[in-house]
């Protein structure tokens, strides 16, 4: 097979469709990013051009091309604190805004997919250090996720250096208990304090059981579902959030290409999705 | 205060749930006209059980106003799927309501092989909105004949921006074998610049790919 290239133009046409389909926008610094894993994209399905791999891949009715590409498009990595900022936006913006809405003193979050646990003990351990009104106000944080084993890891909180690097080292004295290994167990406290269950999200069943909650954390899934399996999930956190409940989408995502039912807001920190206060319109 | 386990999952139960209502396919059809938006949204969840509710479920979207009953109704369409669906929204894309419009179009890309039957018809409609409608659901429609439907319009389709929209398309899928078709459109409407410069662009991108 002779060397498969990318040209400027299929490398725009690829981008253009890309965009179009998932909002992530390839600059041309990302070029050799795209190329690389195109070709490997090119070569795995045993087509000898980008032209006709894009056809193919384009017109797929199952459309499972076009989601190898974007799992291939796509690095995820879960750790402590990844992506901090919206964590600031959480305790700095978001939940002072909250407290002030709602009558009772018990704020409920939902963090989907919680993978290993990263993301729940993460938003449980920047509530307890950076929100002042923990002292006033209860906090429910329930993780889900699909997969029981990453659950069960989940509850024990073994982690390796890695995954709690970006840790300040203060909070990983206070909250961690260093093991043989270079591994760390994560406070029993917190691992007692939050609610693991398995959900999937896609099921009517299972998440018309989640219900009440004023934040919900869904970083880094949506852009891994098909068109129907994210306007599900779409529903599924409309009927789980009470009016005026926001979502923390992951960077590249975005509410407002899946469904109009949740209203754009702009923080200091970041860009939410919230449920409308009112369910007119 | 302080962080604390969630509450018993029961006691999480929607209120509707807990409502002793009918869960059956004619409870549910009754309570997608209920007053309450609540009680209709969730019916209209519930109905994505139901491949008979396709009528009901369309019959209620005419009349919807509430965008988040609306999208209740449209997901359980897609989640139904079928021709039956199909059938039933294409009437949609004559609304006035150009979100719901926009709305239906999606669902509609979202089962290709079900519209397909239907895309021939619709490009010939004799409405020029309908069938830049119809363009606008091969945009991103996943099925192999889109190419061939488009260069079907810009052969056949005397109006310029039904032609316009399905230049726009073909600058994403259009091959160095249209060329000629392509050159065609352009002496067609000499006399509109918009044409010629979308000719040129689709031109420009095939081939370089040749």
């Amino acid at each position: 097979m002779s060397q498969i290239k990318i040209s400027d133009t299929d490398f725009e046409r690829f981008r253009d469709y890309f965009y179009r389909k998932t909002g992530i926008y390839f600059g041309n610094s990302k070029r050799y990013f795209v190329d690389k894993r195109l070709i490997e994209r090119i070569k795995a399905t045993g087509h000898s051009n980008f032209r006709s791999y894009f056809t193919f891949m384009r017109f797929q009715a199952s459309g499972k091309e076009f989601q190898e590409l974007v799992n291939l498009m796509t690095v995820n990595e879960t750790y402590f604190f990844r992506e901090e900022y919206q964590l600031k936006c959480m305790v700095e913006s978001v939940l002072p805004e909250i407290v002030q809405r709602k009558k009772e003193d018990l704020i409920r979050i939902w963090s989907i997919p919680c993978s290993t646990g990263e993301e729940p003990y993460s938003i449980a351990i920047y509530i307890l250090e950076y929100w002042p009104l923990i002292d006033e106000v209860d906090v429910e944080i329930v993780a889900s996720d699909i997969d029981t084993t990453v659950l069960e890891k989940s509850k024990q909180g073994i982690y390796n250096s890695r995954s709690v690097q970006y840790l300040p080292r203060e909070i990983l004295r206070k909250y961690f208990k260093q093991l043989s290994g270079g591994r760390y167990l994560i406070d029993q406290d917190l691992r007692e304090a939050i609610d693991f269950r398995q959900i999937n999200i896609c099921d009517f069943e299972d998440t018309k059981k989640m219900r009440d909650f004023d934040l919900i954390f869904c970083r880094n899934l949506l852009i891994y579902f098909d068109d129907v399996s994210r306007r599900k999930a779409a529903e599924a956190f409309y009927d789980s959030l009470n009016p005026g409940g926001i979502i923390f989408l992951g960077h590249s995502e975005s509410m407002s290409r899946i469904t109009s039912l949740f209203k754009v807001r702009k923080f200091p920190q970041a860009i939410v999705y919230q449920k409308p206060l009112t369910t007119w319109r | 205060m302080a962080l604390k386990k969630a509450r018993d999952i029961q006691k999480s139960k929607p209120k509707e749930e807990r409502r002793s209502l009918k869960r059956n396919f004619q409870g549910l059809i009754n309570q997608l006209n209920d007053p309450d938006i609540q009680i209709r949204r969730w019916a209209a969840r519930e109905l994505a059980g139901f491949e008979q509710a396709v009528e009901p479920l369309c019959r209620r979207l005419q009349k919807e106003q509430v965008l988040s009953v609306q999208e209740a109704i449209l997901n359980s369409l897609l989640t139904i799927g079928g021709e039956e669906v199909v059938k039933n929204l294409i009437p949609f894309l004559r609304s006035d309501d150009a979100g719901l419009r926009n709305k239906v179009i999606e669902v509609l890309q979202a089962l290709p092989e079900a519209v397909a039957p239907y895309i021939e018809k619709l490009l010939r409609d004799p409405d020029s909105d309908v069938r830049i409608f119809a363009v606008d659901i091969l945009q991103v429609l996943p099925h192999a004949q889109v190419p061939e439907w488009l260069l079907q319009v810009i052969m056949t389709d005397n109006h310029v921006n039904v032609v316009a929209a399905a230049l726009d398309r073909l600058a994403e899928v259009g091959t160095p074998e249209m060329i000629p078709a392509l050159l065609e459109v352009k002496k067609r409407f000499a006399n509109e610049p918009y044409i010629a410069f979308a000719v040129d662009t689709v031109i420009e991108r095939t081939k370089s790919e040749a």
